[in-house]
Order: C-alpha cells, then structure tokens, then sequence
C-alpha cells in the first residue's frame, strides 16, 4: 500500500501528460466557436453554408460589418450598455460603501439583522419583481428610459456588493475609525477621507460582479425598452437576428462587434480582472 | 450625549437610506405586490378580480399549464450544474492550482466565457446547432458519425441537454476561478507535509485542498442552483421553451403567463413560487454544508 | 379581366358573412369616447426621447404641429416594408402638420411589446393589430380610439366596404383601419412536381397524397413548415381541419360557439397526424424559424410550403417566381367541405390609441395611411386589398391574381385561429397544436384536452 502511493507520487509523467491533454482539450472548447463565430463573420451564406465551414475566410467580407453597424446600429446598443452599466456601477458603489459603512463600523443595535436583510437579495431572482415594477415603471413613466433598467440593476447588483464590501472594510482597523474621530474628524468626513480611499481595491471587484450581472440582462431590457435607440447590446441582438435570419455574416459581425471589445479589454487586463474577481470570493 | 445619540442614528440611517431605498423599492415591495396579484385573476389592463387561491391550484394541477414540468427541468439543470459543471471546475481548478505550467494562460483562455454576454452565447450556439449548416452536425458527418448527427433544439429527448451544455460552456470558468482562489490558499507547507508524509496528489486534494475550499464550494453550489431555477436568458434564446414545453423554465412560463396570455395573476404566481424556491433551495444546501462539517 | 376577377372577388367577399367577432364580450361600448384631455400632457412629456425631435418646434408654434408615433411589424425584412415606405412618405408629404415617427418590431416580439403597453396605457397614438380577438382584448379594456365618426367624415370612406370592418366591429362600433386581407396558400415548386411526373398541382385529395408520396419516395421532402412557430403548423392543421369537416364546424369552435368536442375534428387531425407520420414533413423543421423554412422552400428544399398569401410578393420577386405555383388546399371530405372554403380574412388592421393626445387627427391619417399602405401592398402583392384598389393594378403579380381568383370563387372563410380566440385560448390551442405535431397526442386527446382547457 505504502510502496504503491509512492510509486503514483513518482509515476506523475503520465499524470501530467494526461492532464495537459485534459487542459488542452478543454482550451480548444473555450476557444473554438469564438474563433468559429469569428471565421462566419466574414464569410457569405456559400461559404457557411457548405464550401468552407471552418476554415478562414477565403473572401473577407467586411461587408457584413457595414451590415451590422448600419440596420443592426451595434455602435448605439454598444453605448448604451455601457452607459447602464457605467450608471449602474456607480449606483451600487456609492449605496453598498455607504450601507456597508453603517453596517459593520457604527455600533447599533439591528446591525446584523440589517445585513442578513440585505443579503436576501442574493437569492431573490430578478425576474420575480418584473410585473410589479413594469407597471410601477409605466405609471410614472419610466418606461423607454435608462434609469428603467439602472434602478433595478443596481438593486440587484447590490447584495453582492456589501458582501464584497463588508468583506474588504473588515479588513481595514477599526482603530483609523477612532484615530480620525480624536482629531475632530465627523463620520461623513472618517467615511469620505479616510474610508473610501482605502476601498479602491474593492472597486474593481464590485465593478466586476455589477457588470456581468448586468451586461447580460436580457429580460427587463427586451420589456421595459422600446425605443431602438435605448436598447441594450442583448436586446439589439436578438431583434437583429430576428431581422437576419437566414443571413449568418451579418449575424456574426453583430455577435463579434458585441464580444471583442470587452475580450480586447480582459486581454488588456486578465490579470487584474482575475485577481478582482477573485478578491470577491475570498473577501466574501 | 442624548443628543450625540440622535446624532448618531441620524447618521447611521442617512448612510443606510440609498441602500434601503433601492432594495425595498425595487425588490422588497414589488415582491408584496407580486404576492397581492397572485391572488387575483387579471389580464394587467382590465379589473382585477379576487380568486383567492386559484392560481396556485392551478398551477400545480393543470396540464396545460405545465409548471411541474417546467419545475422538473429547472431541477434537472440544477443537477446538471451541480454533478457535473462544478466537479468540472473543481477539476480544473485543482488542476491549475497545483501550480502547472501555463497555469496564468489557462486561466485567461477560461474565463475568458464568462465576459461574453449570454445573448450573444445563445446565438453563437444557435448557429453551432442548426440541423443543416451548423458546425456540430457538420464535424459529425465529416467524422463519419453521421448516426450522431439530430435536430439538437428540435427534438424533445435532446433539447434540454443541449440547452444545458452552452450554460456549462460559459460558467465553468466562472466557477473554476472562484475554487481556484480557494485553492490557491491552501498554504504550500501543509500541501509540503503531506507529500512528504506519502499522500498522492490526489489525497492531498481530496483531505486537505478540499475541505479548506469548502465554503467556496457552497457558495458556488447555492449560485449554480439557484441560477438554474431562474435560468433565462439562454432558454429564451435557444429554444423559448420549446419544443413541447421540453426546455419549458419557470421563467419562460412566466413570461409566456404574461406577455403572450395576459396572465398577470398567473405570471405574479409563477413569481411568488420562484422566490419561495430560491429561498428554500439556498437554505437546504446551506443546512447540507453545516451538517456535513 | 383583371377588373372583372376584383370585382367579383369583392361582390364574393361582400355576400360571405365573415365571421364576425362580436362574439369578444360584448361589453365594450364605452371606451368610444374615453377622454383623449386628461392623458394628453403625459403621453407628450414621456417621448423625452423621440427619434426625430421637433418636440420644441411644436411646442414653439403653438400646437400647430402634431407629433403620431405609429409601431408596426413592418421590419426590413418583412415583405410588407416597401408598402409602409411608400405609403408612409405619401402621407406625411401631404400633412406637413404632422411629425410622424414609426417604429418596426419583428413579429413575436411585438406581441409582447404592444401587450404590454397597452398594459401600462402607454400606447403610441397609432398601432399595428391583428384583427378579432388579439384587438377585442384592447377594446374591451377601453384603450381603443372608436373610429366610427372618423370613418364617417373620412373622404375616401367609399372605398371601404363595410365587410371588411367585419373583424374590428365590436358593440357595433369600429376600431380598426384593415390593411390586405390574406388566406393561406399552397404555394408548389413545379420544378420538383415535374421531377416525379406532375405538371399541375394535384386537385384531388388522392391525388395530392399520391404526389406526396412519389416524392418521399424519390427523396424530395414534400412540406416545409416552421415548428419553431406554432402558427404556420397552424397554417397546414387548420385547411386540413377545415377541408374535413367544414368551414361552419370550425368557425362555430373557434368563436366558442360550439364545443372542440367533435369526432370529425378529431379523424381530421388524425389525417394530419398521418401525414407527419409518413414523413412529408421536414424533420429538421421542428427547430427553424418560419424565415429560415421559406428561404429553404426558395431553395427548393421541399415541394410544398402552406403559408400566408402575402408570401406572394417575396417569391415573385425572386428568380424562384417562375417555378412557384399557388393553389389551395384540395377538398378531403367532400361530403363536409367543398373548394372555395378559405383559412384567413381581414387581419392586419391598424388602429388608434384612446390615450392619443391627438386621437381625432390620428384616426384621420391612419385611414389615409391605411388605404395608401394597402394600395402599394396590393400592388407588390403583400396580399389582397381590403380597400376597393384603385389605379392601374395590371403590374400585380401573377401569384396574386391566381389567389384574387381563388378569393372570387370563395364559399366562406375561417379566420386563423390564434387571430379569432383570446390570447390565452389561442396559446392553449398552439400548445396543443405543438403536441399534435410532435405527435405526443393524437386526434382524440387533441379534441379532449381543448375541450376540457379553453376557458
């Protein structure tokens, strides 16, 4: 038995040749239909269709992307997913540093029941709230704006965000806190010089989890918004593929025109990007 | 100091009020409401009538509805996620957290899903599943599997597991990373003592890595089940729910109840069930870790 | 000849009683004259983000300018797009006054978008309907603008005849402006007919299987039907329905005048079923959208397609003009049904929101807008005009005048039956249509189960 765990221990060429195959293997299925959507862009139907399915592009047609940015108007929906997204980000910051702050620095009573209220919204599913808030929306009418989705968004971003927060906050000591009030320091002036400054790191990573939350939310942008020059990238999509249906390039420079930049930027910054996402799970 | 004290619950809720704003405006109290118009038969623009318990009946009885369907399904992902996207993950993670070669580009290339928005995975794997000109059935026969080769959306027996492999596709990294970081933590000395005591790499991972990544793992659990309770997006894309109700999610019903059947009472049912299960779901795994430990 | 083939068409229609949906709670007289005042200010303040923007203009000139939001399911890639274009520009040349904004929606998309408004009474002034049922909800809701005293002062109001209002009658009153009026078709592929022997669609129904049959066996898939969308399964189930059993039978079932509990609806669903069964559909079809089993029909991928007559203009259009036929379906009990017994009628309809700040000066371009949109849609044969057509119609395409013939000889029609029932009924009734195509169920369960559902 011994001799046997030992041999397993040493007997680790094997094992590493099998898990770089495994590892490899897993790489080609990340990567393929990102390279595949990439090669369908450029091609016309004859070309996706049967003559060269996978290759490269033999005709590079640029077309396609004319196509999409002019009917498909992927620079606006572009736009406008990063102004929600930028808009929602903000929100959730400001609203979970300063809950958080109440949360975890100021002694009371109900601290605690506060946060685990708060973090109901972790398992609330978004699109429980969608009747109520559509018809709220549409009395006051919101509807056909950006604040129609950057409101909700940002409530739902923000469970996640104090998690993350408390999670850096309790990092930082309690004793700055006391340091700043014997110099005369308020509260207001302890959380805005001293606290938050201390918080960038955390920024990133709240940055990170509000934006996939909401880069991808399909279903209150496909309903609260009408408007062609207010849609969402995911709303713009699906109304372009309804629009092309039969004809893939423009399809595929719509999917691509939506994916390579955000790609370009994690290229950019992987290591950050990961370390920020990983920060949240640690902290949190 | 009475009035230090005023002071200092003023403060404390002029800090909180942004938060609890947003959280009751939009989430607090539209789910009351939600709750409120599951009890009323309305079509959202005519009167409102009082049903009292009908709907949930409904609901749960009625054929033509199919919610246990549509719940069955949602499970089904649910198990799917859980027994075979998160060993998935836990595998590469522990994988790369050994520290491999490569370990940083790996990482990249599989995370790299995660950032890409789900319309646009939906419609790529759309496109990879078309029956006539999609790549998969085109890989298939070239290989010669052309037995293999099916209308993956289109039919029943497969729809629902061909929905669930692009939700793997884009999550795996997802997952992979946050169990990565815990991994990563495991203080190299004790993985030392243990190789040197004779564990394999495979003991180390499974009584020592493991249980210090266990908390991860739970929340990685509770975020994949939940996720597939209210999976949305994908479904709507892919499939919408079809081919007969075979990919039908509690959320896609629930639009359907509304938008399609102008079921508003409905639909807030199908809501109120959703959050209810949520709840229950994430609390049962909560009480499976504690127990467990 | 042309002349005389409409005008026989109409005097067809005029004598036909198109089922009418009174049958939509009656209740729905007092929306006429819902206030357009009290929701004026809001309706105009909530565009902070209209396209084209003259909002200050308008304001600037004293409320001589007026701003009609229209939404439609005119994309660019539905056939009925050059007509709004066209009739679009015609109209607002002749209405200087007016800042006209249109938005086009794909088809499943705007059903729910245009629900939901109506559900948060945020209605653009003018909007796009189907006809009956899908309208009646609106109506009854009181969200509706009446257009009888608009019909009446409007200066074309000859060329509207009455029985085209027929399925936007509700109470007596009207509400809505009709477009084209479209049957389903059967459209061939002669060129694959002549492959297995046939210079002419099949007239007999044992013929037309023994055709079916012929190309199976040589390998052609006879029908090309899209299971990704319920309706154009809809579109075979329901002439095979009505070409067993009779037009009355089925237009009794889909108004809820008489019960889904009949044999004969049953066998004839059992007569589709068959035909799935043997293999005459598609399988692939099942997951395709209905654009991407046209393009496959255009392709010559299947021998048959059974869809809408407004397909007319997109296949004369084409190359592939020369190689389609249309024709309708052949009679399968003769005993019960006869030639001539049509599936469609008036259906796209536009109407006017009872919420418009504007609703009278709406009401007044919607008809114009109608009429017009239904002239250039007649003559790139979108599908038959509701409006007496006027001008040279001589360049309408053949496919067109073939179903123009087909209309003149008509004994009744039934109206699709997601268009006649309420939303809910008529997504009980696909979901059952879904099950029958997928052969979960046969004709009985379908009958059972319909009877024992529909509320």
């Amino acid at each position: 038995m011994m001799d046997k765990q030992y041999e397993v221990k040493k007997s680790s060429p094997v094992g590493k040749t099998l898990s770089y195959i495994g590892l490899a293997f897993w790489t080609l299925v990340n990567l393929f239909p990102i390279y595949w959507m990439f090669t369908f862009s450029l091609k016309d139907n004859d070309e996706i269709f049967g003559q060269n399915v996978a290759g490269l592009p033999r005709n590079w047609l640029w077309s396609n992307y004319s196509d999409a940015m002019r009917v498909g108007h992927m620079p606006v929906y572009f736009a406008n997913s990063i102004i929600v997204a930028a808009a929602t980000i903000l929100i959730t910051l400001i609203a979970a540093l300063m809950a958080t702050y109440a949360i975890t620095r100021m002694v009371w009573k109900f601290s605690a029941s506060m946060n685990a209220f708060f973090m109901m919204g972790l398992t609330i599913p978004i699109h429980a709230s969608i009747v109520p808030i559509y018809v709220t929306l549409s009395r006051i009418h919101m509807l056909n704006s950006y604040w129609a989705l950057i409101v909700p968004y940002s409530a739902f971003a923000l469970a996640m965000a104090i998690l993350i927060c408390s999670g850096f906050m309790g990092e930082i000591p309690k004793d700055l806190d006391e340091a700043a009030r014997i110099d005369g320091c308020g509260v207001w002036r302890t959380f805005v010089l001293i606290i938050c400054p201390l918080m960038r790191p955390a920024l990133a990573t709240i940055g990170i989890y509000t934006f996939l939350q909401c880069w991808n939310e399909l279903m209150f942008a496909n309903i609260f918004i009408s408007k062609d020059a207010l849609k969402t990238l995911p709303v713009g999509i699906q109304a372009l593929s309804g629009q092309y249906t039969t004809n893939w390039g423009p399809i595929g420079a719509a999917l691509v025109i939506a994916t390579f930049p955000t790609l370009l930027v994690y290229v950019f910054f992987s290591k950050k990007i990961q370390e920020s996402f990983i920060a949240g799970a640690v902290k949190g | 100091m009475k009035q230090k004290k005023i002071i200092n619950t003023l403060n404390i809720i002029a800090f909180l009020l942004p938060g609890l704003i947003l959280f009751i405006v939009v989430l607090i109290a539209p789910i009351a409401l939600s709750g409120y118009y599951s009890f009323f038969d309305w079509n959202g623009f005519g009167a409102k009538t009082f049903i009292g318990l009908d709907n949930y009946k409904e609901l749960f009885t009625s054929s033509a509805i199919g919610f246990l369907k549509a719940l069955r399904n949602s499970l089904l992902l649910a198990a799917l996620s859980v027994f075979l996207q998160l060993p998935l993950s836990l595998g590469l993670a522990l994988l790369l957290g050994k520290g491999i070669k490569g370990e940083r580009a790996f990482l990249s290339v599989y995370f790299m899903p995660v950032l890409i928005s789900t319309v646009v995975i939906g419609q790529l794997w759309l496109k990879i599943y078309n029956p006539s000109y999609g790549i998969l059935n085109v890989a298939l026969t070239k290989l010669g599997l052309e037995s293999l080769t099916r209308t993956w959306l289109g039919d029943v027996k497969v729809a629902l597991g061909a929905c669930f492999v692009p939700t793997l596709w884009q999550y795996v990294g997802y997952h992979m990373l946050l169990m990565y970081a815990g991994v990563k933590g495991v203080s190299p000395e004790l993985r030392e003592a243990a190789m040197i005591d004779g564990a394999t790499s495979w003991q180390v991972s499974r009584y020592i890595v493991i249980p210090v990544i266990k908390p991860i793992i739970k929340v990685s659990v509770i975020f994949a089940v939940t996720g597939s309770l209210k999976s949305f997006d994908l479904i709507y894309v892919l499939t919408n729910g079809g081919p007969l109700h075979a990919t039908e999610v509690p959320s896609t019903l629930m639009i359907n109840m509304l938008f399609l059947r102008n079921r508003y009472g409905m639909g807030s049912t199908i809501a109120v069930m959703l959050i209810f299960l949520c709840f229950a779901f994430a609390l049962l795994i909560n009480r499976a870790f504690k127990e467990e430990r | 000849m042309k002349r005389k083939v409409l005008a026989t068409l109409l005097a067809g229609v005029m004598a036909l009683s198109l089922a009418a949906c009174g049958g939509s709670d009656a209740g729905s007289s007092a929306p006429a004259s819902t206030d357009s005042g009290s929701s004026a200010s809001t309706t105009t303040t909530t565009d902070t983000t209209a396209t084209t923007s003259t909002d200050t203009s308008a304001t600037a000139t004293g409320g001589d300018q007026i701003n009609l939001e229209m939404w439609c399911i005119a994309t660019e890639s539905d056939s009925n797009r050059h007509s709004y274009e066209a009739a679009i520009a015609d109209v607002t040349a002749a209405h200087p006054e007016i800042n006209f904004t249109w938005e086009a929606i794909e088809n499943q998309a705007y059903k729910t978008k245009i629900k939901a408004a109506v559900a948060a009474d945020e209605m653009p002034d003018i909007f796009f309907t189907w006809s009956c049922a899908f309208l009646g909800e609106f109506v009854d809701a009181g969200r509706v603008y009446c257009l009888d005293d608009s019909i009446a002062n409007f200066q074309y109001k000859d060329e509207l005849p009455e029985v085209m209002l027929g399925n936007t009658t509700y109470g007596g009153k009207h509400y809505g402006v009709p477009l084209t009026m479209n049957i389903v078709g059967l459209f061939a592929n002669m060129d694959i007919l002549a492959e297995v022997g046939y210079t002419e669609v099949p007239g007999s129904y044992d013929e037309f299987i023994a055709c079916c049959d012929k190309l199976v066996e040589a390998g052609y898939i006879p029908f090309g039907c899209a299971g990704k969308e319920t309706w154009c399964v809809t579109e075979y189930l329901e002439s095979v329905i009505e070409k067993s059993c009779g037009a009355d039978v089925l237009n009794d079932i889909f108004l809820g005048r008489a019960t889904w509990n009949n044999a004969d609806v049953a066998s004839a669903v059992d007569t589709f079923q068959g035909m799935v069964n043997k293999g005459y559909f598609d399988p692939d079809g099942i997951a395709l959208s209905n654009d991407e089993v046209k393009a496959n029909f255009m392709q010559g991928k299947y021998a048959f397609y059974m869809n809408g007559t407004w397909n007319c203009a997109d296949f004369a259009a084409s190359d592939f003009g020369s190689k389609v036929k249309v024709s309708e379906f052949p009679v399968i009990n003769a005993d019960k049904a006869k030639l001539g017994q049509l599936i469609g009628g008036p259906s796209d309809t536009l109407a006017v929101a009872a919420s418009s700040p504007n609703a009278e000066a709406a009401a007044q371009f919607t008809l114009e807008l109608g009429r017009l949109i239904c002239h250039y849609g007649y003559l790139d044969g979108c599908g038959l005009p509701a409006w007496t057509p006027y001008g040279d119609t001589s360049s309408v395409n053949p496919l067109t005048q073939t179903v123009s013939e087909i209309c003149a000889n008509a004994d009744s029609y039934v109206l699709f039956g997601d268009t006649a029932m309420n939303a809910d009924d008529a997504n009980t009734y696909l979901s059952y249509v879904d099950q029958v195509y997928g052969c979960q169920i046969d004709g009985n369960g379908f009958v059972s189960g319909l009877a024992a559902d529909i509320r």
